[in-house]
Protein backbone atom coordinates (compact mmCIF):
# COMPACT_ATOMS: atom_id res chain seq x y z
CA UNK A 1 0.00 0.00 0.00
CA UNK A 2 1.43 3.32 -1.08
CA UNK A 3 0.88 6.13 0.91
CA UNK A 4 0.32 9.28 -1.31
CA UNK A 5 -0.50 11.79 1.32
CA UNK A 6 -1.54 11.93 5.08
CA UNK A 7 -4.04 14.53 6.39
CA UNK A 8 -4.91 15.53 9.46
CA UNK A 9 -8.47 17.37 10.02
CA UNK A 10 -9.57 19.33 13.06
CA UNK A 11 -12.87 19.11 14.83
CA UNK A 12 -14.02 22.04 13.26
CA UNK A 13 -13.28 20.95 9.53
CA UNK A 14 -9.46 22.96 9.54
CA UNK A 15 -7.04 21.14 7.58
CA UNK A 16 -3.55 21.44 10.57
CA UNK A 17 -1.64 19.04 8.53
CA UNK A 18 -0.82 18.07 5.18
CA UNK A 19 2.15 15.63 3.87
CA UNK A 20 2.25 14.19 0.78
CA UNK A 21 4.98 11.18 0.07
CA UNK A 22 6.93 10.71 -2.69
CA UNK A 23 5.02 7.20 -4.61
CA UNK A 24 8.22 7.08 -7.47
CA UNK A 25 9.27 3.71 -5.81
CA UNK A 26 5.53 2.36 -6.68
CA UNK A 27 4.89 3.91 -9.87
CA UNK A 28 7.25 2.28 -12.57
CA UNK A 29 6.17 4.36 -15.27
CA UNK A 30 7.86 7.00 -13.51
CA UNK A 31 5.11 9.51 -14.21
CA UNK A 32 4.51 12.11 -12.07
CA UNK A 33 1.41 13.01 -10.59
CA UNK A 34 -0.32 16.24 -11.90
CA UNK A 35 -2.57 16.54 -9.72
CA UNK A 36 -0.99 18.64 -6.91
CA UNK A 37 -2.74 20.82 -5.31
CA UNK A 38 -2.32 24.36 -3.87
CA UNK A 39 -2.76 24.96 -0.30
CA UNK A 40 -5.66 26.61 -0.93
CA UNK A 41 -7.02 23.74 -3.05
CA UNK A 42 -6.02 21.62 0.54
CA UNK A 43 -8.22 23.68 3.02
CA UNK A 44 -11.47 23.24 0.83
CA UNK A 45 -10.54 19.43 0.33
CA UNK A 46 -10.32 19.08 4.04
CA UNK A 47 -13.65 20.96 4.98
CA UNK A 48 -15.58 19.55 1.99
CA UNK A 49 -14.42 16.03 3.48
CA UNK A 50 -15.48 17.26 6.97
CA UNK A 51 -18.92 17.97 5.53
CA UNK A 52 -19.22 15.05 3.75
CA UNK A 53 -18.18 12.63 6.29
CA UNK A 54 -21.13 13.81 8.62
CA UNK A 55 -23.11 14.41 5.59
CA UNK A 56 -22.73 10.46 5.22
CA UNK A 57 -23.68 9.60 8.93
CA UNK A 58 -26.92 11.24 7.82
CA UNK A 59 -27.72 9.35 4.97
CA UNK A 60 -27.31 5.88 6.82
CA UNK A 61 -30.60 3.99 6.15
CA UNK A 62 -33.08 3.44 8.84
CA UNK A 63 -33.18 -0.18 8.98
CA UNK A 64 -29.31 -0.20 8.95
CA UNK A 65 -28.91 1.30 11.66
CA UNK A 66 -31.30 -0.59 13.50
CA UNK A 67 -29.52 -3.50 12.30
CA UNK A 68 -26.13 -1.96 13.26
CA UNK A 69 -26.28 -2.02 17.07
CA UNK A 70 -25.05 -5.71 16.97
CA UNK A 71 -22.23 -5.37 14.67
CA UNK A 72 -18.52 -5.28 16.05
CA UNK A 73 -16.59 -2.09 15.59
CA UNK A 74 -13.17 -4.04 16.33
CA UNK A 75 -10.59 -3.78 14.20
CA UNK A 76 -7.86 -6.77 14.63
CA UNK A 77 -4.53 -5.79 14.84
CA UNK A 78 -1.87 -5.61 11.98
CA UNK A 79 1.77 -6.97 13.29
CA UNK A 80 3.91 -4.41 12.57
CA UNK A 81 2.17 -1.83 10.34
CA UNK A 82 4.63 1.03 9.37
CA UNK A 83 7.31 -0.54 12.12
CA UNK A 84 10.44 -2.23 11.78
CA UNK A 85 9.99 -6.03 13.08
CA UNK A 86 12.35 -6.95 15.45
CA UNK A 87 12.71 -10.56 13.86
CA UNK A 88 13.50 -9.54 10.94
CA UNK A 89 15.92 -7.17 11.59
CA UNK A 90 19.52 -8.46 12.12
CA UNK A 91 20.25 -9.36 15.80
CA UNK A 92 22.47 -6.61 16.35
CA UNK A 93 20.56 -3.72 15.38
CA UNK A 94 18.91 -1.31 18.05
CA UNK A 95 15.72 -1.78 18.82
CA UNK A 96 13.90 1.28 17.70
CA UNK A 97 11.75 3.38 20.32
CA UNK A 98 8.60 4.79 19.86
CA UNK A 99 8.26 7.78 22.18
CA UNK A 100 6.19 7.32 25.40
CA UNK A 101 5.07 3.73 23.74
CA UNK A 102 7.05 1.32 25.48
CA UNK A 103 7.75 -2.18 23.38
CA UNK A 104 8.36 -2.62 19.75
CA UNK A 105 5.40 -1.61 18.51
CA UNK A 106 2.73 1.34 19.24
CA UNK A 107 0.19 -0.95 20.47
CA UNK A 108 -0.62 -4.69 19.99
CA UNK A 109 -4.11 -5.47 19.98
CA UNK A 110 -7.21 -5.09 18.59
CA UNK A 111 -9.25 -2.03 19.49
CA UNK A 112 -12.50 -0.22 18.72
CA UNK A 113 -13.53 2.01 15.87
CA UNK A 114 -14.87 5.38 16.89
CA UNK A 115 -16.41 6.15 13.46
CA UNK A 116 -19.59 3.82 13.68
CA UNK A 117 -21.66 5.64 11.17
CA UNK A 118 -19.10 8.35 9.46
CA UNK A 119 -17.63 7.98 6.05
CA UNK A 120 -14.37 5.59 6.50
CA UNK A 121 -13.42 4.68 3.00
CA UNK A 122 -13.39 6.41 -0.21
CA UNK A 123 -12.26 3.92 -3.75
CA UNK A 124 -11.89 5.85 -7.11
CA UNK A 125 -9.77 4.76 -10.06
CA UNK A 126 -7.47 7.01 -9.00
CA UNK A 127 -6.63 6.21 -5.20
CA UNK A 128 -8.16 5.16 -2.04
CA UNK A 129 -9.23 7.66 0.86
CA UNK A 130 -9.68 6.68 4.08
CA UNK A 131 -10.42 7.85 7.54
CA UNK A 132 -9.89 7.47 11.00
CA UNK A 133 -11.84 10.01 13.31
CA UNK A 134 -10.95 10.16 16.81
CA UNK A 135 -13.42 10.52 20.24
CA UNK A 136 -12.59 14.16 20.37
CA UNK A 137 -13.56 14.73 17.01
CA UNK A 138 -10.29 15.08 15.49
CA UNK A 139 -10.07 13.33 11.53
CA UNK A 140 -6.91 11.36 10.36
CA UNK A 141 -6.79 11.22 6.70
CA UNK A 142 -4.62 8.58 4.40
CA UNK A 143 -4.78 8.99 0.67
CA UNK A 144 -3.67 5.46 -1.08
CA UNK A 145 -2.16 5.12 -4.36
CA UNK A 146 -3.87 1.45 -4.76
CA UNK A 147 -7.26 0.99 -6.82
CA UNK A 148 -9.25 -1.19 -5.28
CA UNK A 149 -11.06 -3.69 -8.01
CA UNK A 150 -14.21 -2.23 -9.21
CA UNK A 151 -17.24 -3.35 -11.35
CA UNK A 152 -17.10 -0.23 -13.26
CA UNK A 153 -14.47 1.66 -13.21
CA UNK A 154 -15.60 4.65 -13.83
CA UNK A 155 -18.18 4.59 -11.13
CA UNK A 156 -16.84 5.70 -7.37
CA UNK A 157 -17.80 3.75 -4.44
CA UNK A 158 -18.21 4.72 -1.16
CA UNK A 159 -18.32 2.36 1.80
CA UNK A 160 -19.49 2.96 5.45
CA UNK A 161 -18.30 1.53 8.29
CA UNK A 162 -20.69 -1.12 8.08
CA UNK A 163 -19.21 -2.95 5.41
CA UNK A 164 -22.37 -2.63 3.48
CA UNK A 165 -21.71 -0.76 -0.07
CA UNK A 166 -23.79 2.62 -0.48
CA UNK A 167 -24.47 1.95 -4.15
CA UNK A 168 -25.44 -1.43 -3.79
CA UNK A 169 -24.72 -3.18 -7.38
CA UNK A 170 -25.92 -6.56 -6.49
CA UNK A 171 -23.30 -8.24 -8.75
CA UNK A 172 -21.10 -8.53 -5.96
CA UNK A 173 -18.18 -6.36 -7.45
CA UNK A 174 -16.14 -5.91 -4.84
CA UNK A 175 -13.62 -7.96 -3.83
CA UNK A 176 -15.21 -7.75 0.17
CA UNK A 177 -11.76 -9.36 1.71
CA UNK A 178 -9.40 -6.94 -0.31
CA UNK A 179 -11.52 -4.02 0.98
CA UNK A 180 -11.77 -5.10 4.58
CA UNK A 181 -8.07 -5.87 4.78
CA UNK A 182 -7.05 -2.35 3.04
CA UNK A 183 -9.32 -0.42 5.31
CA UNK A 184 -7.96 -2.49 8.44
CA UNK A 185 -4.28 -1.67 7.66
CA UNK A 186 -5.22 2.10 7.31
CA UNK A 187 -7.07 1.85 10.79
CA UNK A 188 -4.03 0.44 12.13
CA UNK A 189 -1.53 3.01 10.63
CA UNK A 190 -3.88 6.02 11.25
CA UNK A 191 -3.94 5.57 15.16
CA UNK A 192 -0.45 5.18 15.18
CA UNK A 193 -0.37 8.53 13.26
CA UNK A 194 -2.72 8.99 16.21
CA UNK A 195 -0.11 8.06 18.86
CA UNK A 196 2.72 9.78 17.10
CA UNK A 197 0.40 12.78 17.07
CA UNK A 198 -0.23 12.63 20.90
CA UNK A 199 3.36 12.38 21.61
CA UNK A 200 5.14 15.06 19.47
CA UNK A 201 2.14 17.23 18.76
CA UNK A 202 0.25 17.31 22.31
CA UNK A 203 3.36 17.39 24.29
CA UNK A 204 5.13 20.29 22.21
CA UNK A 205 4.38 23.37 24.79
CA UNK A 206 5.06 25.49 21.18
CA UNK A 207 1.90 24.32 19.76
CA UNK A 208 -1.28 25.65 20.07
CA UNK A 209 -4.36 23.83 19.96
CA UNK A 210 -6.28 23.58 16.33
CA UNK A 211 -3.61 25.60 15.06
CA UNK A 212 -1.49 23.93 12.22
CA UNK A 213 1.12 21.76 12.85
CA UNK A 214 4.69 22.58 12.32
CA UNK A 215 6.82 20.37 14.03
CA UNK A 216 10.08 18.94 12.35
CA UNK A 217 9.86 15.97 14.83
CA UNK A 218 6.20 15.38 13.93
CA UNK A 219 7.25 15.31 10.29
CA UNK A 220 10.11 13.13 10.92
CA UNK A 221 8.08 10.17 12.93
CA UNK A 222 5.32 10.19 10.32
CA UNK A 223 7.88 9.51 7.19
CA UNK A 224 9.49 7.09 9.27
CA UNK A 225 6.33 5.25 9.64
CA UNK A 226 5.29 5.56 6.20
CA UNK A 227 9.03 4.64 4.95
CA UNK A 228 8.73 1.41 6.75
CA UNK A 229 5.02 0.49 5.16
CA UNK A 230 5.56 -2.48 2.60
CA UNK B 1 1.41 -16.24 25.67
CA UNK B 2 1.59 -12.72 25.70
CA UNK B 3 -0.43 -12.39 22.48
CA UNK B 4 -3.26 -15.21 24.42
CA UNK B 5 -3.54 -12.57 26.73
CA UNK B 6 -3.97 -9.86 24.35
CA UNK B 7 -6.52 -11.27 22.31
CA UNK B 8 -8.80 -11.73 25.07
CA UNK B 9 -8.12 -8.30 26.64
CA UNK B 10 -9.63 -7.12 23.06
CA UNK B 11 -12.58 -9.57 23.40
CA UNK B 12 -13.19 -7.94 26.65
CA UNK B 13 -12.92 -4.79 24.97
CA UNK B 14 -15.17 -5.49 22.08
CA UNK B 15 -18.17 -6.23 24.95
CA UNK B 16 -17.51 -3.64 27.50
CA UNK B 17 -20.71 -2.18 27.50
CA UNK B 18 -22.48 -5.93 27.89
CA UNK B 19 -21.01 -5.97 31.03
CA UNK B 20 -22.03 -5.18 34.10
CA UNK B 21 -20.67 -4.23 37.86
CA UNK B 22 -17.85 -6.50 39.38
CA UNK B 23 -16.82 -7.86 35.70
CA UNK B 24 -16.28 -4.48 33.87
CA UNK B 25 -14.25 -3.19 36.98
CA UNK B 26 -11.97 -6.40 36.96
CA UNK B 27 -11.73 -6.04 33.37
CA UNK B 28 -10.29 -2.23 33.98
CA UNK B 29 -8.14 -3.51 36.66
CA UNK B 30 -6.03 -5.67 33.90
CA UNK B 31 -6.14 -3.62 31.19
CA UNK B 32 -4.80 -0.63 32.98
CA UNK B 33 -2.19 -2.68 35.20
CA UNK B 34 -1.07 -4.18 31.61
CA UNK B 35 -0.27 -0.63 29.98
CA UNK B 36 1.45 0.33 33.30
CA UNK B 37 3.28 -2.52 32.95
CA UNK B 38 4.57 -2.96 29.57
CA UNK B 39 3.27 0.02 27.25
CA UNK B 40 4.61 3.14 28.44
CA UNK B 41 7.52 4.89 29.78
CA UNK B 42 8.17 6.18 33.26
CA UNK B 43 10.11 8.93 34.70
CA UNK B 44 11.89 8.75 38.27
CA UNK B 45 9.46 9.97 40.80
CA UNK B 46 11.10 11.89 42.48
CA UNK B 47 12.09 13.84 39.96
CA UNK B 48 8.64 14.17 39.33
CA UNK B 49 7.54 14.98 42.34
CA UNK B 50 10.27 17.63 43.45
CA UNK B 51 9.81 19.30 39.87
CA UNK B 52 6.20 19.79 41.22
CA UNK B 53 6.83 20.83 44.42
CA UNK B 54 9.03 23.30 42.74
CA UNK B 55 6.37 24.51 40.59
CA UNK B 56 4.22 25.52 43.70
CA UNK B 57 6.64 27.33 45.27
CA UNK B 58 7.23 29.50 42.21
CA UNK B 59 3.69 30.12 42.06
CA UNK B 60 3.79 30.61 45.92
CA UNK B 61 6.58 33.50 45.22
CA UNK B 62 4.68 35.02 42.07
CA UNK B 63 1.87 35.45 44.08
CA UNK B 64 3.37 36.46 47.55
CA UNK B 65 1.11 33.32 49.36
CA UNK B 66 -2.32 34.39 47.78
CA UNK B 67 -3.67 31.10 47.87
CA UNK B 68 -6.54 31.30 46.23
CA UNK B 69 -5.00 32.53 43.06
CA UNK B 70 -2.39 29.87 43.22
CA UNK B 71 -4.64 27.01 43.33
CA UNK B 72 -6.89 28.92 40.94
CA UNK B 73 -3.36 28.80 38.83
CA UNK B 74 -2.45 24.99 39.42
CA UNK B 75 -6.13 24.23 38.22
CA UNK B 76 -5.67 26.43 34.65
CA UNK B 77 -2.12 24.90 34.49
CA UNK B 78 -3.65 21.40 35.04
CA UNK B 79 -6.63 22.03 32.68
CA UNK B 80 -4.33 23.32 29.56
CA UNK B 81 -2.94 19.46 30.65
CA UNK B 82 -5.45 17.77 30.57
CA UNK B 83 -6.95 19.05 26.99
CA UNK B 84 -3.82 17.74 25.67
CA UNK B 85 -3.44 14.40 27.74
CA UNK B 86 -6.66 13.11 27.03
CA UNK B 87 -5.39 12.30 23.40
CA UNK B 88 -2.74 10.30 24.92
CA UNK B 89 -4.63 8.48 26.67
CA UNK B 90 -7.28 8.00 23.81
CA UNK B 91 -4.58 7.04 21.62
CA UNK B 92 -3.10 4.38 24.58
CA UNK B 93 -6.06 2.70 25.12
CA UNK B 94 -8.74 3.71 22.19
CA UNK B 95 -11.57 2.93 24.71
CA UNK B 96 -15.19 3.18 23.60
CA UNK B 97 -17.00 6.02 24.80
CA UNK B 98 -18.82 5.28 28.60
CA UNK B 99 -22.55 4.71 28.85
CA UNK B 100 -22.52 6.27 32.00
CA UNK B 101 -20.64 8.08 34.92
CA UNK B 102 -19.86 4.72 36.77
CA UNK B 103 -18.16 3.05 33.30
CA UNK B 104 -16.28 6.59 33.18
CA UNK B 105 -15.03 6.27 37.14
CA UNK B 106 -14.05 2.96 36.59
CA UNK B 107 -12.16 4.26 33.30
CA UNK B 108 -10.43 7.39 35.47
CA UNK B 109 -9.43 5.40 38.75
CA UNK B 110 -8.67 1.89 36.95
CA UNK B 111 -7.02 3.44 33.72
CA UNK B 112 -6.48 7.09 33.65
CA UNK B 113 -5.05 7.66 37.06
CA UNK B 114 -3.32 3.90 36.99
CA UNK B 115 -1.77 4.23 33.33
CA UNK B 116 -0.18 7.94 34.62
CA UNK B 117 0.69 8.42 37.83
CA UNK B 118 0.42 4.58 38.79
CA UNK B 119 -2.15 4.73 41.48
CA UNK B 120 -5.86 3.74 41.94
CA UNK B 121 -8.39 6.31 43.77
CA UNK B 122 -11.43 4.59 45.53
CA UNK B 123 -14.90 5.67 44.02
CA UNK B 124 -17.13 6.40 46.86
CA UNK B 125 -19.76 8.60 47.98
CA UNK B 126 -22.07 7.59 44.87
CA UNK B 127 -25.30 10.85 44.61
CA UNK B 128 -28.77 9.05 44.62
CA UNK B 129 -28.93 9.74 40.69
CA UNK B 130 -25.43 8.52 39.75
CA UNK B 131 -23.94 11.82 38.36
CA UNK B 132 -21.69 12.42 40.97
CA UNK B 133 -19.02 11.04 42.58
CA UNK B 134 -15.42 11.27 44.81
CA UNK B 135 -12.21 10.03 44.17
CA UNK B 136 -10.30 9.39 47.43
CA UNK B 137 -6.27 9.16 46.91
CA UNK B 138 -5.49 6.90 49.18
CA UNK B 139 -2.07 7.64 48.29
CA UNK B 140 -1.29 10.74 46.35
CA UNK B 141 2.41 10.75 44.46
CA UNK B 142 2.34 14.88 43.99
CA UNK B 143 2.15 15.08 47.94
CA UNK B 144 4.98 12.81 48.47
CA UNK B 145 7.37 14.57 51.16
CA UNK B 146 5.47 17.52 51.58
CA UNK B 147 4.64 19.39 54.49
CA UNK B 148 2.71 22.80 54.08
CA UNK B 149 3.58 26.22 55.88
CA UNK B 150 0.68 27.28 58.51
CA UNK B 151 -0.83 29.57 57.01
CA UNK B 152 -1.07 27.62 53.29
CA UNK B 153 -2.75 25.10 55.64
CA UNK B 154 -6.31 26.55 55.59
CA UNK B 155 -6.66 27.52 51.96
CA UNK B 156 -3.69 25.99 49.54
CA UNK B 157 -5.08 22.48 47.91
CA UNK B 158 -1.65 21.05 46.38
CA UNK B 159 -2.49 18.77 44.59
CA UNK B 160 -5.32 21.35 43.06
CA UNK B 161 -3.33 20.23 39.71
CA UNK B 162 -5.25 17.28 39.15
CA UNK B 163 -8.60 18.13 39.20
CA UNK B 164 -7.71 20.89 36.42
CA UNK B 165 -6.44 17.51 34.23
CA UNK B 166 -9.34 16.13 34.64
CA UNK B 167 -11.80 18.84 34.40
CA UNK B 168 -9.78 19.19 30.41
CA UNK B 169 -9.90 16.10 29.99
CA UNK B 170 -13.79 15.23 30.32
CA UNK B 171 -14.42 18.57 28.17
CA UNK B 172 -12.33 17.11 25.47
CA UNK B 173 -14.94 14.00 25.64
CA UNK B 174 -17.85 15.87 25.80
CA UNK B 175 -18.22 15.75 30.11
CA UNK B 176 -18.53 19.20 31.36
CA UNK B 177 -17.79 18.61 35.01
CA UNK B 178 -17.33 20.33 38.21
CA UNK B 179 -14.16 18.78 40.07
CA UNK B 180 -12.68 20.26 43.22
CA UNK B 181 -10.88 19.36 46.63
CA UNK B 182 -12.76 18.59 49.54
CA UNK B 183 -10.11 17.08 51.74
CA UNK B 184 -6.30 16.71 51.64
CA UNK B 185 -4.58 14.92 54.51
CA UNK B 186 -2.07 17.68 53.72
CA UNK B 187 -4.42 20.09 55.64
CA UNK B 188 -4.82 17.79 58.48
CA UNK B 189 -8.30 15.94 57.14
CA UNK B 190 -8.48 12.28 57.16
CA UNK B 191 -8.29 11.64 53.92
CA UNK B 192 -7.65 13.32 50.31
CA UNK B 193 -10.96 13.65 48.90
CA UNK B 194 -12.03 14.80 44.85
CA UNK B 195 -15.30 15.06 44.11
CA UNK B 196 -16.55 15.23 40.38
CA UNK B 197 -19.97 16.13 39.72
CA UNK B 198 -21.60 15.92 36.12
CA UNK B 199 -22.95 19.22 34.77
CA UNK B 200 -24.08 17.84 31.45
CA UNK B 201 -23.05 15.83 28.40
CA UNK B 202 -22.21 18.13 25.60
CA UNK B 203 -24.33 16.31 23.19
CA UNK B 204 -23.55 18.69 20.25
CA UNK B 205 -20.02 18.46 20.44
CA UNK B 206 -19.75 14.97 20.10
CA UNK B 207 -18.28 14.33 17.27
CA UNK B 208 -20.64 12.92 13.99
CA UNK B 209 -20.16 9.66 13.10
CA UNK B 210 -19.70 8.42 16.21
CA UNK B 211 -23.29 6.35 16.62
Amino acid sequence: MGIEAILIINKSGGLIYHRSFDVSKTNPTGTTSKHSLNSNDLLILASTLHSVFVISSQITPKALQLSQSNLNYTIPYHPYVGVKNPEKSPRNSIPNKYGSFKGDDYFKEPFHSWNKSGLKQLSTDQFTMYIYQTMTGLKFVAISSTVLPSHNDSETNMMNNSGININNNSSKNINALQYNLGSQIADNLLRKVYCIYSDYVMKDPFYSLEMPIKSDLFDDKVKSLIDNLL
Amino acid sequence: MSKSRSSSLSTHAANLSSKTGANQSKFFKTFGDDIWKNKIEKVNAELFIMTYGVIVQQLCQDFNNDYMKINENLFSMGYNIGVRLIEDFLARTALPRCPNMIMTSEVITKVAFKVFLNITPVVDNWSSNKDTFSLILVENPLAEFVDLPHDAKKQLWYSNIICGVLKGALEMVQLDCDIGFVSDVLRGDASTEIRVKLNKILKDEIPLGED
